[in-house]
């Protein structure tokens, strides 16, 4: 059905559509970020139970008298489960890490696509860009603006993540384990601000209604 | 309205406002044991000093953490805020209910003979007895509301200590003898609550 920004979208050919489909897709890319983020606490908190149990197995065993044998063995097969089953996890959440990565390298992708409709823009309008808005009372750069924030974000929140990975088996302070988990969890570079962002971007290209 | 009537109906109503109290308190159980969580981790936090880590690569960290941490506490505060509103019209009820009957007894007080308020038959108990239990039941739900909304007002985003211990207090303020009471008192209404 033809509604008003409707007719706007019609009279303007592809950049509208590319800017429209460009916040759908921030948008499923977002949400698959949030699913990732969930899995991967799971694996992170596994790893980090399996690395206490590992830990407490081997100071057991250094208190077991040399001459012990049965229950010197019987912890060594457990520490070695363990280890395998340690190692399981990492590769799990390596996995997580690595879909991340191909996320936030999407990301880029639909920034340097509003660049390039910022730079068409600007080539024929003008560096003031068009005086009828692209979509509702937003110009094409404050999009492009928005984006630039949210990759930041991604970015940022993508290399914390690769240091947790890379340090959470190598740990035993049960504090820094906390905060590795918190870290991971509460995504402090990806604050609320950055998803009103978005939902600002949303709107403005009538994905939702007001 | 007879006063028996008017007895009868309080309990039931009474019934079910002891289910929704139950039910909205269920709903927090896991809301306190988010906020212990959450202290856990500012704890965590504030006896990890970030430079001397892996995490050094990020020197706003620390406040960027602490700072979601924080906003998780307060959403938490409000969710509880919320449920401490409906268990409040909840004893709002109870209390309305109860009140109401007290009032109708003190205006049939003089008409009423004291034997008959106090006789107890094998299908109902006196009168007497259901009126002090209204009364319980009303002090019971009045001083829960109580207890629970001082524990909440007194929980700070930033005490950290409080915030950790938050669903032991709460739980430490749970009263199974004084429920238990209510739903002995109930049991022994079954027949007079089905009589109309």
């Amino acid at each position: 059905p033809m509604s008003s920004s409707n007719t706007k979208f019609s009279a303007i050919t592809g950049s509208a559509r590319k800017i429209k489909d460009n916040a759908a897709d921030w948008h499923n890319l977002m949400l698959k970020w949030e699913k990732l983020n969930d899995d991967g606490f799971q694996f992170a908190t596994n790893i980090v139970n399996m690395r206490n149990f590992i830990f407490f197995l081997s100071s057991q065993r250094d208190q077991q008298p040399p001459d012990d044998f049965s229950p010197a063995s019987a912890s060594v097969q457990q520490q070695a489960a363990g280890a395998a089953e340690l190692q399981d996890e990492c590769s799990r959440l390596q996995a997580v890490v690595d879909r991340m990565v191909v996320i936030v390298a999407k990301m880029e992708h639909l920034m340097s696509v509003q660049q390039g409709i910022q730079d068409l823009e600007e080539f024929q309008f003008g560096p003031e860009g068009r005086t009828l808005p692209l979509c509702h009372s937003w110009k094409t750069k404050e999009f492009e603006e928005s984006s630039r924030v949210l990759l930041a974000a991604f970015s940022q929140e993508l290399k914390l993540k690769q240091v947790i990975l890379q340090e959470l088996a190598h740990t035993t302070d049960a504090d820094l384990h906390m905060v590795y988990l918190s870290c991971w969890l509460h995504q402090p570079f990806i604050p609320a601000q950055t998803r009103l962002a978005l939902e600002a971007l949303l709107l403005e290209t009538g994905h939702r209604s007001l | 309205m007879s006063l028996q009537g008017a007895v009868r109906r309080s309990f039931m109503a009474l019934q079910d406002q002891r289910a929704a109290w139950r039910s909205v308190l269920g709903e927090c159980d896991p809301l306190m044991e988010s906020l212990g969580n959450l202290g856990q981790q500012m704890k965590a936090l504030s006896r990890v000093r970030v430079s001397d880590t892996p995490l050094r690569a990020f020197p706003d960290l620390q406040e960027r953490l602490q700072f979601q941490l924080l906003q998780a506490v307060d959403l938490l505060l409000q969710r509880l805020r919320d449920r401490m509103s409906r268990l409040q019209a909840i004893r709002d009820s109870v209390g309305g209910h109860v009140s109401a009957v007290l009032q109708l007894y003190q205006d049939s007080a003089d008409s009423l003979d004291v034997a008959v308020a106090t006789q107890r038959s094998s299908v109902a108990p006196s009168l007497a007895d259901m009126l002090e239990w209204l009364q319980d039941a009303e002090r019971f739900y009045r001083r829960q509301f109580l207890q629970r909304k001082t524990l909440l007002l007194t929980l700070r985003r930033d005490d950290r200590a409080q915030l950790e211990g938050a669903a032991n207090a709460w739980r430490s303020l749970d009263s199974p003898d004084a429920e238990q009471q209510i739903t002995d008192n109930l049991c022994r209404l079954a027949f007079f609550l089905e009589a109309q």
